[in-house]
């Protein structure tokens, strides 16, 4: 109970700073604090194999994939958000209108005891203190539930993260794909045009 | 609407004749339209050929034209069946007979005629192609056994006129005639749809034998309302006030065509169409009161103008419409077999006389003034010959042809009960004289006042049709002559039923001819007088230019008919289209397009200006909405569990 | 064996929950940086996934676990698509920002 109190304060206050922070670094910084407590929130709530999980995707993989791709664009010459601020009136308004629907929620939430329905048939498994073998929330009870009643869903996991390889090496593959910005529609104009003048000069 | 009697006038039957008759005319049109350029002179001799043939066709069909099998009078060939009450064919009775007759004998004279008069012209073969649709379209005219087959003849008709009034369409003034008369006729066209509109409501049937039949059962509104309508159109071809103005500048032509449709055949229409429709016309006095005073007041006007024309062909023009007004008057009051009497005579004598003066413009360069001519007798004698008799047909002088048939219309109007219209008709008669003999006299007599050295003198396919003219432009009123057992007569028996004497007139047939006679030698005498002695013709050229110069206004203006016209209908037409172009037009009709374009464009601009393109705005949308989906499951009872 | 019962009430998750995700969302909205967006987008996953684990230990039932399974992989794919599409949008763009990308600007 205490634990789930302190890391409250640690999600929240590491979520604040991974949206706020000015460089995004910081922001993967604040993430990785983030998902370091709910890993161990995870570990409270009996979920031994998803806690580990957590670590190794999320921080392992994904974050580092942050990382990169932070490096790969702040080595150029391209700085973040250096444009003209389009919307920027826009926070107040996002801000309220997450506040009232955040307020919705929790009266919701408090309106009422949250009454917790009788367990769904299907489960076999029992509860055990975290590290036991075969307990719920284990390896052992994770992977004889995934590969026997949730086998399509898990199927369907393969081919989504198929799709995304697929999309990561057509988007980012040996030929640059060249996104039509305004600013590369203006260069072919521009090419164009000189092309035409050209081919007047060559006339002449 | 009543039961279909499907009642047809003639005897039914198949009549390759008949259907030879009718469709030689359009194949030689077709041959001369297709290969004019091929062709080149042998155009002339064969749309001629093709005429010669559909002649020999309804000599050929006489018997069965005229045959009398129980009440059924001549030949009936169904064409087709379109729809119940809507059947087509054709009818061949002593009535289109007469037509016919006319339409092919003296326009194959007239289209023999041609092939020497157009020598030499660009368009020959194109020429007799209008020419050969021309006796094609009034063949169906004429020929047709209901009222839709004969608008469809009246409206050709009309175009085959448009086409060679303009014939010569480099000139303005040939186009703007072609296209005055075009528009006249149409008014005309629009009047007898009209009435066929209310033919069809009443009958059922557009056929003449099923009008005919239901016709007692129509109200007095209707019969005259139809009679009515009918004249519009019969007005309008025939050259009747009002609308007679197209039938002057009609002249534009080339004469050829003044004779055989502007003289002979086309203007009487008309007077075929009322003749046909007897029944009708007999069955409404307002209808014969009305076409008879019109007819009358023509005939008048006519001739009051002729009297002030120095263009020879408008003289014989004003003449047309004036004898015209006499079969109009003549048909109108109810003396059907008057009326078509004098159509047969003017078809001949009225030809013989635009023909005549055919000669004498092709002789002359192409001159119709009469002032530039005079002294022609010695020069051409047999023009003058062809001429004069025309001119003595046309003023009744007795023996010759119009004599008869102006006779019968005349007495006609007196037996018929309308002794002003007799009054009319006898003063009409007597300017006939004085005008018709003033031409004679100014091209003839005297010295020549021209200045074309060397008269050119026609070959013999323009004096071969002349003279055989001639032999019926004299002797074709003896056929009328003898009452009712007169050959005339004969032919006709039963046609004009209709059309009885309904009062014993207060004068005897005898003393009206004395009457008539006396006026026509007062305006003989006059004409004489004033244009004929040496005395006259010693200073001709300087009188006749002061006597020009002295026209009444009235008269040198044709009565204001144009100008009135003119304000009435062009102006307000002209105004009305001025309105619709340059304001309704752009206003309304461009507008509505131009609005729902500005309005499509306005709705692009609204819903364009949502597409920001920022994905935080499309993101604040979406959050707008998930956050009123928490709202509503968060207030609505029940709605959390 | 342990106890049955939550460490705490099951409503103490739903508003922790409730809260990162809110808080990921208004990252969503107001930052300009599209890998800020990104990371975001992974505060809202994890939200969901700690409802998702927190009803599985209530009900003692791993169909939760097995969803957060999902999450996670979708994530990782998003992720990987959507850094895939930074690099290559702005790949020779003078600066990092989704305001500077609207081609859907009607």
């Amino acid at each position: 109970m205490i634990a789930f109190w302190v890391l409250s304060v640690v999600l929240i206050a590491s979520a604040v700073w991974t949206i706020t922070a000015q460089k995004p670094v910081y922001s993967v910084v604040g993430l990785l604090a983030n998902f370091a407590a709910l890993a161990i929130l995870y570990l409270t709530l009996s979920a031994e194999f998803l806690a580990v999980i957590q670590l190794i995707v999320y921080s392992g993989a994904i974050l580092v994939l942050f990382v990169f791709v932070i490096a790969l664009l702040s080595s150029g010459v391209a700085p973040f958000a250096a444009g003209p601020n389009r919307m920027p009136k826009a926070a107040l308004p996002a801000v309220a209108l997450v506040c009232v629907a955040l307020g919705f929620v929790v009266f919701a939430v408090t309106r009422g005891e949250v009454a917790i329905p009788p367990p769904p048939a299907g489960s076999t498994s029992a509860l055990g203190p975290v590290g036991t073998a075969d307990v719920f929330g284990s390896v052992g009870d994770f992977g004889k539930a995934l590969f026997t009643t949730y086998l399509l869903p898990f199927e369907v996991t393969a081919l989504i993260l198929m799709v995304a390889v697929v999309g990561v090496v057509l988007l980012s593959g040996t030929a640059p794909a060249k996104a039509p910005t305004r600013r590369r529609a203006a260069g072919v104009r521009r090419e164009l045009r000189e092309a035409v003048v050209r081919d007047g000069e060559d006339r002449r | 609407m009543t039961p279909l009697h499907h009642a047809t006038l003639g005897v039914d039957g198949t009549y390759p004749l008949l259907l030879g008759l009718w469709l030689l005319p359009l194949l030689g049109a077709v041959l001369c339209w297709t290969f004019g350029p091929q062709l080149k002179a042998a155009a002339g001799w064969l749309a001629t050929g093709f005429l010669g043939c559909s002649f020999a066709a309804t000599v050929l069909s006489w018997p069965a034209g005229t045959q009398l099998i129980g009440g059924a009078h001549g030949a009936h060939q169904a064409l087709l069946s379109w729809l119940p009450g809507l059947d087509f064919g054709l009818l061949l009775d002593p009535l289109s007979l007469l037509w016919a007759l006319v339409i092919t004998g003296v326009g194959f004279l007239i289209h023999l005629y041609s092939i020497g008069y157009m020598h030499g012209d660009r368009a020959f073969a194109r020429f007799f192609a209008y020419m050969n649709f021309f006796v094609f379209a009034m063949l169906t005219l004429v020929l047709s056994d209901n009222f839709i087959g004969l608008l469809v003849g009246w409206g050709l008709v009309g175009l085959a006129s448009y086409f060679l009034i303009g014939f010569w369409f480099e000139r303005p003034s040939a186009v703007a005639a072609a296209r005055k008369a075009f528009v006249l006729n149409v008014v005309g066209d629009v009047g007898i749809m009209a009435a066929v509109f209310i033919i069809v409501a009443h009958v059922g049937s557009i056929g003449f034998g099923d009008v005919f039949a239901a016709s007692p059962g129509f109200g007095t509104g209707v019969l005259f309302a139809i009679c009515g309508l009918l004249f519009v159109g019969a007005a309008a071809k025939s050259a009747q006030i009002p609308l007679h103005t197209w039938l002057p500048d009609a002249m534009e032509g080339p004469t050829p065509v003044s004779a055989l449709i502007h003289a002979a055949t086309m203007v009487t229409a008309g007077v075929y169409l009322i003749a046909r429709c007897a029944p009708l016309w007999s069955a409404s006095p307002n209808a014969q009161l009305l076409v008879g005073s019109i007819g009358a007041a023509t005939a008048l006007a006519g001739a009051l103008l002729g009297m002030v024309q120095w263009d020879i062909k408008r003289i014989l023009a004003y003449s047309t419409m004036s004898q015209i007004g006499y079969m109009i008057m003549g048909v109108g009051v109810g003396a059907y077999d008057g009326g078509v009497a004098h159509f047969l005579t003017h078809a001949f004598f009225k030809a013989q006389l635009f023909l005549g003066s055919g000669l004498i413009i092709h002789a002359l360069a192409n001159e119709q003034d009469v002032r530039r001519m005079g002294g022609l007798r010695s020069k051409m004698p047999f023009a003058f010959v062809a001429m004069a008799t025309g001119v003595v047909a046309i003023c009744g002088v007795p023996g010759f042809s119009g004599y008869f048939s102006k006779d019968r219309v005349i007495y006609g109007t007196l037996e018929h009960g309308h002794p002003w219209l007799f009054g009319v008709a006898v003063v009409t008669a007597g300017i006939t004289a004085y005008y018709m003999f003033r031409m004679l006299f100014v091209t003839f007599m005297g010295e020549y006042r021209g200045d074309v050295d060397h008269v050119h003198l026609p070959d013999w396919t323009m004096n071969l049709p002349v003279g055989i003219l001639i032999v019926p432009t004299i002797g074709i009123g003896w056929l009328m002559f003898g009452g009712d057992a007169s050959p005339w007569n004969r032919f006709f028996a039963g046609q004009f039923a209709s059309g009885a004497p309904v009062t014993q007139p207060a004068i005897s047939e005898g003393l009206t001819t004395w009457i008539v006679l006396a006026v026509v030698a007062a305006g003989i005498g006059i004409a004489y007088l004033r244009y004929g002695t040496a005395t006259a013709s010693a200073d001709a050229p300087a009188r006749l230019e002061r006597e020009a110069a002295s026209v009444p206004p009235v008269l040198a203006n044709a009565f204001y008919f144009d100008a009135i016209i003119d304000a009435l209908f062009v102006r307000t037409s002209q105004g009305l289209g001025r309105f619709l172009g340059q304001t309704a037009d752009p206003l309304l009709v461009d507008g509505a397009v131009r609005e729902t374009a500005l309005s499509a464009g306005w709705l692009g601009a609204l819903t364009r200006s949502f597409q920001t393109g920022l994905v935080r705005a499309y993101a604040l949308v979406l959050v707008a909405g998930a956050a009123c989906l928490i709202a509503y499951y968060a207030l609505a009872p029940g709605a959390f569990r | 064996m342990i106890e049955n019962a939550l460490p705490v009430a099951i409503g103490n998750y739903v508003g922790l929950s409730a809260v990162l995700f809110f808080i990921g969302l208004t990252g969503v909205l107001i930052r300009r940086n599209p890998l800020v967006m990104l990371m975001s987008i992974e505060l809202m996953f994890n939200a969901a996934n700690l409802l998702f684990l927190a009803f599985a230990r209530a009900w003692v039932h791993n169909a939760g676990h097995i969803f957060a399974f999902l999450v996670i992989t979708v994530a990782a794919a998003e992720a990987a698509i959507g850094l895939a599409i930074v690099v290559a949008v702005f790949r020779d763009a003078p600066f990092v920002d989704v305001d500077e990308v609207r081609l859907l600007k009607g």
